[in-house]
């Protein structure tokens, strides 16, 4: 009968917690038969959850808002234009590109250089920047909701600085800095052995489609971009692959859910 | 890709294959009370709590194929909210750090406490709030899956992406300071605020 033991203190949460199988529980109760102590303990998590749910169970009753129940019922609402807006970007990209083929062709040939890769961009900008011990950015983090609003009209685009402290890395600050066309939006950061790392923001006019994550390698550079509707994004740094991924997870996930926010805003 | 019937909410739930563009999701619709619950104990707060959970039907749309058929509807639901909020708070960390000189209202004021209780079941129920609210969100979490909702502990590694003895260990944790925390408000010295 009791060979199962001693009990563990997993044992006493599972047993109380009903998950154990019934010939494990058998012997636990048993053993408990036994043991005042532990039985007392057991008492005292089944009188626990017992407490928890009665004060939590009466919201289970309460009457759904109109606002849940609508949203269980229809996804996400898409304007005729979003609806629309992959074929056309489609459609645009095939006319420019045959447009910019045939009426550019002479005038790339008489540039002397040709625009570069994003992901080429985001590692040259990295790499100056970074290395610039003194003043890597324009706008320090100590303002950082100035240098957020600075940036965002400038590129005329709601930007976010993510946060990347629970990966060791804080806000150093950011900088305005030259795109293909447009002005692009940098933001660096630094961990405490001063590896430093960035984020170039981009802002398409024409919607593009959305990627994968990309993954570049530009003179010792790694940098992982992608393109999210309206903007291309692209984090760099000096550091593995596998490291800069993870890192350019978190910042996916809390730009999404800024876009989430954003987007429910009526 | 099997069809299934609607039949599944008790015994694990399932989305179709391929959901109409407009219809009513029976499955989502009953997950939806214990949402709410789980969404109120992340946020504190009734409002938030309601956004929350429209946040993560939204995530829970555009994903839903990478629901797998056959699986816990509601542990899925889980799941996403957990990761909404995770990403939402580490966003507004900040912001709540500069924003709480002006919150003069006392702990648990957003829960809304439920109308029904009695006078003295209300002092109770609130004494309950506070002490969930006063856990840290990692073991809130784990207590309220665990004790309430009941999910097996694999199930709640799972939801929150944690491996079982995390899970043991918050658990743990957290029923030993409620009891503590009970232990403190039943002594008669207990100062009235």
């Amino acid at each position: 009968m009791s060979v199962g033991l001693p009990l563990s203190e997993d044992d006493l949460h599972a047993f109380a917690d009903n998950q154990l199988p019934a010939e494990r529980a058998q012997e636990i109760a048993a053993v408990l038969a036994r043991e005042p102590a532990l039985a007392g303990r057991v008492a005292e998590i089944k009188r626990q959850n017992a407490l928890l749910r009665d004060a939590l169970d009466p919201w289970l009753a309460e009457a759904l808002p109109h606002k849940l129940l609508h949203a269980s019922s229809h996804p996400p609402a898409r304007s005729a234009w979003q609806r629309l807006r992959a074929p056309l970007a489609v459609a645009a990209t095939l006319v420019i590109g045959v447009a910019l083929g045939w009426y550019g062709r002479e005038e790339m040939l008489r540039r002397d250089g040709t625009p570069i890769s994003f992901s080429r961009q985001a590692a040259l900008t990295h790499a100056l920047y970074a290395a610039d011990v003194n003043r890597p950015v324009e706008m320090w983090a100590s303002d950082e909701q100035r240098l957020v609003t600075w940036l965002s009209k400038r590129i005329n685009f709601p930007l976010r600085a993510p946060d990347l402290n629970g990966l060791g890395y804080s806000l150093v600050g950011g900088r305005l800095v030259a795109g293909n066309e447009k002005p692009a939006a940098l933001f660096m950061y630094e961990n405490a052995d001063k590896q430093r790392i960035s984020l170039l923001v981009r802002r398409d006019d024409v919607a593009s489609h959305e990627t994968a994550f990309r993954y570049a390698r530009e003179d010792g550079v790694s940098v992982f971009y992608w393109i999210d509707d309206a903007c291309g994004y692209a984090i760099s740094g000096r550091v593995d692959k596998a490291q800069l991924l993870a890192i350019a997870r978190v910042v996916y996930g809390q730009l999404a859910a800024f876009e989430a926010a954003q987007s429910q805003r009526p | 890709m099997s069809h299934r019937g609607a039949a599944g909410i008790a015994e694990g739930v399932w989305l179709p294959d391929k959901l109409p563009d407009a219809l009513p999701n029976p499955d989502l619709v009953a997950a939806l009370p214990r949402l709410r619950r789980y969404a109120r104990v992340l946020t504190g707060d009734v409002h938030r709590a309601d956004d929350l959970v429209q946040d993560t039907l939204a995530r829970a749309w555009e994903k839903r194929q990478l629901w797998q058929a056959g699986s816990d509807l509601r542990a899925w639901l889980f799941t996403i909210m957990h990761n909404v909020y995770v990403n939402q708070f580490s966003m507004r960390q900040r912001e709540y750090a500069q924003a709480s000189l002006d919150a003069d209202e006392g702990p648990a004021a957003g829960w809304e406490i439920p109308v029904r209780a009695t006078q003295s079941d209300r002092v109770e129920l609130a004494e309950v709030f506070e002490q969930i609210e006063r856990l840290p969100v990692a073991q809130r979490e784990v207590l309220i899956l665990a004790a309430v909702e009941e999910l097996r502990y694999e199930e709640i590694g799972d939801v929150l992406g944690v491996p079982i003895g995390t899970v043991m260990s918050r658990l743990s944790r957290a029923r030993e300071k409620l009891k503590r925390m009970n232990a403190d408000s039943a002594s008669p010295l207990k100062v009235v605020k």
